[in-house]
């Protein structure tokens, strides 16, 4: 079943939801050369829902994540995370919200090579100052599918797909509200990568969850599909279903390459980050 | 959280190798020069081992320098005896618990005025303790003003006055080297940490996107660079100990410790090397660990982190206001009337300098790449591969090419301006010298010097001996000069007269340098009324008679030989008689009635002086050394860490098909690039201090840059570049299967 959204009409309520988006807008680069990898988003991720956010490279998905987790501030609109206005908040009570109410999985470098697995699932509370239970570390490693031999080991020790698992038991440590997930499977066998989103799927247990990434078969996971293009929201679709998840890609893929907007997406970002 | 941090360095600790290296160097480098501060002088008491308390003259000059809240006691160790009336050991012998007070004459430094002896040994009853004995003797002596009351083995440094007079010298000549250690550390440390902490942006941008606060990442930095230091403190604390025990030999091997002297070793020189390595540390990497605390967390989620390329603004503004500094430090360097003050702020502007290029590193990376534009064309796509990464990552080569510059500026303004120095001093002896013969050897006394100047043909001679005299200048130090006697002097030396007349200096009368005499030092001129204290501590007050210019080989100050004659510690005398006119034959014939002495003709006794000159810059070459190690040490390790950081360069050169061959010229065009932009950043700081320095001790422009260390230099930092970013090159390119042979 698709159903189509219109996209500035359909945020009714957002500060209900633990990550709600209000006219949001992110631009890179400055002057006549800036390009906006956000133009104006406003959508909300519902509590305990568990969500993608597809697009095709340049589309603005990462900005989208990075913005509502509070990594990125966006150039204009309005960003609320666990019911707290970002924008309102120090670095300090950002870092503190994150922490206790927020998880992260990324795609690579998740894990902090020189701490073992214990230590990194651990470390969200040792950054809060609570004690890590030995007890409740082994039950998130647990949790995961990772047992008590592994807890020692050092990341360098694990498989991708382990190492996964162990970014998924620290982002669900603190029983968070949120956890965001930038292509945590981009760099996995399809095998290997399902295993995990069925993983996250499970452990997250009423989480809210939103993931990016540019894979229809994460989608069979997801109660809704966000699709975005030339950097705002394009449709929203209600229990997706990755063929038709795949049909919608390569629409969009099309059509980002008679605009050429991905591309110039891309070359904003990096012109923001002074790559050029 | 720290703790797990500090858990990561056991496990991980690569990153880290660099900084704990330089700790260990500057606690290496620190641990010696304190080790020779606190050296163990022995002092055996000699002929006044029997004495239970030994009674002298005041064996120092105190003074109370400047007034009111400012006033400050100051005290200098005298070379010579102030001598005790010979009837002091009869005084003394009535003092309650004394055996037998005696006289006693004839130490080196001795007084030779009539009625005087050198100190009074006091022999305790049985049962007196030594020091209840100099308590009542104090008492007797109406508090002891005036005399220095010795017992154990301080009557060692009584009966050894030269001792105190060289342990004072090597004492200052470390701690002149402490400041340098530590502002050195300091930036090679805060180039290290940059580095270090550079290499691991996205971990603690993963820190920060999990939560952790800004603080708690620079606090986790902090404790890190702290563990470092301490571990380098460690590391160095031996080698420390090691050196400065070889230091204390070679200083007492060119008397500027004395003889026997041990450099001090304790255990607590380890507690003082790990304390001041991790302040140290801890301090370099505020900076560092600063920048980490606000990396941006969105860096986390990047497959490449993307580098800032250009510097902040905030750093290029506080390079600019110090290329600002560095620029009105010269002004007010060259606008100081007394060489003495520009040569004190020689090292502030090296050092602002130096930091002006660190700052502006990246600017000037940016510049040199687009000049190197050319080179793009002419190099082929190795050349054009590595200047485009530099053109692109300005920032990143910057650091590599910033510990080439400070090298360069260090080593060089240090090594060159002491080269200006000494041929300038040699050239100033040639010159200053008129005197056609020069008489020299022992038992020069005012008698032959009367001989010589009634030999027919003489036109001139005058009786030099080198004197040391306590000076206020500001501060109560010894000053070098000549006591000189007959004359006329104009005959015999050309001193550079600025104002006055140096015909022969009269009792009350003083000549004095324009080194000495500037503002700021004695700021005297003609006519102007000075109080030198002559080497047994007695006041010489005298007017400005002239100001002279040449003052490197023959001191700053001249008094008449009749004012010091008994004040020197030596028998009244000269060290040579330099002559003006007369013929050889005349001379040989008068000499041949005095055993052991020699003549010699001008050009002989100048090479001989130099000679003298040359064998004297052991202090100069110490400091140089330690310059020089520390420089080396933060080149190599900054360029390693900085090389190994350009493992993906390497890895993506591989898979796109580079040959091995390739992959080595691209690293090589990169050293390239660095030594010859370092070499020239490094040769525009050093050179400012350089040309400042000459110009304040020579009076010229022109520094003296022999060509063979000039090119020893250049050759010393490129080989040291090259091999800092070749071999780590030649290790990586082996473990990357796949580069391509040929």
């Amino acid at each position: 079943m698709v159903a189509q959204i219109a996209v500035d009409t359909a945020v009714t309520s957002v500060t209900a939801a633990p990550v709600a988006l209000e006219d949001v807008t992110k631009r890179y680069g400055r002057g006549r050369g800036a390009v906006p990898a956000l133009d104006r988003v406003s959508m909300s991720f519902a509590a305990g829902s568990f969500t993608a956010v597809l697009g095709v490279s340049g589309s603005g998905k990462s900005t989208l994540l990075q913005c509502a987790a509070g990594l990125e501030r966006p150039s204009s609109g309005t960003v609320r995370l666990c019911g707290a206005e970002l924008a309102r908040l120090s670095h300090r009570r950002q870092a503190v919200l994150r922490r206790r109410r927020v998880g992260f999985v990324f795609q690579d470098l998740n894990l902090l090579p020189e701490l073992t697995v214990a230590e990194n699932i651990a470390l969200p509370l040792r950054l809060d100052h609570r004690p890590a239970d030995r007890v409740d570390i082994e039950l998130a490693a647990a949790r995961v599918g990772l047992g008590g031999g592994q807890l020692r080991r050092l990341p360098a020790e694990l498989s991708g797909g382990q190492q996964q698992r162990v970014a998924i038991a620290r982002a669900l440590i603190t029983r968070p509200d949120v956890v965001f997930a930038d292509e945590p499977t981009g760099a996995l066998d399809p095998h290997m990568a399902a295993g995990v989103l069925r993983l996250l799927r499970e452990a997250a247990d009423g989480t809210t969850v939103v993931i990016v990434t540019h894979d229809p078969q994460v989608t069979r996971f997801c109660d809704r599909a966000v699709f975005l293009h030339a950097g705002r929201v394009d449709r929203v679709v209600d229990g997706p279903e990755p063929t038709v998840v795949a049909r919608l890609l390569h629409e969009l893929g099309e059509r980002a390459g008679q605009t050429g907007r991905g591309d110039l997406a891309v070359l904003g970002e990096r012109a923001g980050r002074g790559r050029y | 959280m720290r703790g797990w941090m500090l858990a990561g360095i056991r496990r991980g600790p690569g990153p880290l190798v660099g900084t704990v290296v330089a700790s260990a160097v500057a606690a290496t480098l620190s641990v010696a020069a304190i080790s020779l501060v606190g050296a163990h002088t022995p002092a055996p008491a000699g002929r006044l081992a029997a004495a239970s308390v030994v009674v002298a003259g005041d064996t120092s000059l105190t003074l109370t320098l400047g007034g009111g809240q400012d006033a400050q006691r100051e005290s200098v160790p005298l070379p010579a005896y102030r001598g005790v009336p010979s009837s002091l050991d009869r005084q003394l012998a009535q003092v309650p618990g004394v055996a037998t007070a005696t006289g006693e004459s004839g130490f080196a430094g001795g007084a030779v005025r009539p009625g005087d002896t050198d100190v009074v040994a006091v022999a305790a009853k049985r049962g007196v303790p030594a020091d209840v004995l100099a308590r009542r003797i104090r008492a007797a002596l109406h508090g002891g003003q005036g005399y220095t009351i010795a017992t154990g083995a301080a009557r060692g440094y009584v009966a050894n006055l030269n001792v105190a007079v060289e342990r004072a010298n090597g004492r200052a000549l470390a701690e002149a080297l402490i400041p340098p250690i530590v502002m050195i550390s300091l930036f090679v440390l805060a180039a290290t940490t940059a580095l270090a902490v550079n290499l691991r942006r996205r971990r603690f941008a993963l820190l920060r996107a999990v939560g952790a606060t800004r603080g708690q990442v620079r606090r986790a930095i902090l404790a890190e660079l702290a563990v470092c230091g301490v571990a380098g403190g460690a590391l160095g604390c031996l080698p420390g100990a090691a050196l400065g025990a070889l230091g204390a030999h070679a200083l007492a091997a060119h008397q500027m410790l004395p003889a026997g002297s041990a450099a001090w070793l304790s255990p607590w020189l380890l507690a003082i090397a790990c304390g001041t390595s991790a302040i140290v540390a801890a301090l370099s990497g505020q900076i560092a660990a600063r920048r980490a605390g606000r990396t941006s967390p969105a860096q986390a989620l990047r497959e490449t982190a993307a580098e800032r390329k250009w510097p902040h603004p905030v750093r290029v503004a506080l390079g600019l206001a110090a290329a600002g500094g560095a620029g009105t430090l010269t002004a007010l360097t060259l606008g100081q009337k007394s060489p003495a003050g520009q040569l004190a702020l020689a090292f502030p502007l090296l050092l602002v300098c130096m930091l002006s290029v660190a700052l502006l590193g990246p600017v000037l990376v940016a510049f040199a790449a687009w000049l190197a534009r050319p080179l793009r064309a002419a190099g082929g796509p190795s050349a054009r591969l590595a200047l485009a990464a530099i053109s692109a990552q300005p920032r990143r080569t910057a650091s590599a090419v910033i510990p080439v510059a400070m090298a360069v500026a260090l080593v060089g303004s240090v090594y060159f301006a002491n080269a200006s120095i000494g041929r300038a001093t040699a050239a100033q002896a040639t010159s200053t010298m008129t005197a056609g013969h020069v008489i020299s050897g022992a038992n020069l006394t005012a008698a032959t010097l009367r001989q010589v100047r009634a030999l027919p043909g003489v036109r001139a001679a005058a009786g030099v001996a080198p004197v040391s005299v306590a000076a206020t200048d500001p501060d109560l130090e010894q000053v070098s000069g000549e006591a000189v006697a007959g004359g006329p002097l104009g005959r015999v030396l050309d001193l550079g007269v600025t104002a006055g007349g140096l015909a022969a200096p009269r009792p009350g009368q003083i000549a004095v340098s324009v080194l000495e005499a500037g503002p700021g030092v004695l700021g005297v001129h003609t006519g102007s009324r000075v109080t030198v204290y002559l080497p047994d501590g007695t006041p010489y007050r005298a007017t400005v008679s002239a100001i002279y210019a040449r003052s490197l080989a023959f001191g700053d100050v001249l008094i008449p030989a009749a004012v010091a004659a008994g004040h020197t510690g030596a028998p009244p005398g000269f060290t040579q008689i330099l002559v003006s006119g007369g013929t050889p034959a005349e001379l040989a014939a008068l000499i041949a009635h005095h055993p052991g002495l020699r003549v010699a003709s001008r050009s002989v006794a100048n090479a001989q002086s130099e000679q003298a000159a040359g064998q004297n810059s052991f202090g100069d070459d110490l400091i140089l050394g330690v310059v020089a190690s520390l420089a080396a040490v933060a080149l190599v390790n900054t360029l390693v860490v900085a090389t190994v950081e350009r493992r993906r360069v390497l890895r993506l050169l591989g898979r796109v098909g580079a040959t091995r061959g390739q992959a080595a010229a691209v690293f090589g065009w990169h050293a390239l690039f660095v030594t010859v932009t370092g070499l020239a950043a490094g040769v525009g700081a050093g050179a400012v201090t350089l040309l400042t320095v000459t110009r304040a001790a020579t009076g010229s422009w022109a520094p003296f840059i022999p060509l063979a260390p000039a090119a020893g230099l250049a050759a010393a930092v490129a080989a040291l570049t090259a091999g800092a970013v070749m071999i780590p090159f030649r290790a990586m390119s082996r473990r990357e299967p796949t580069l391509a042979g040929g």
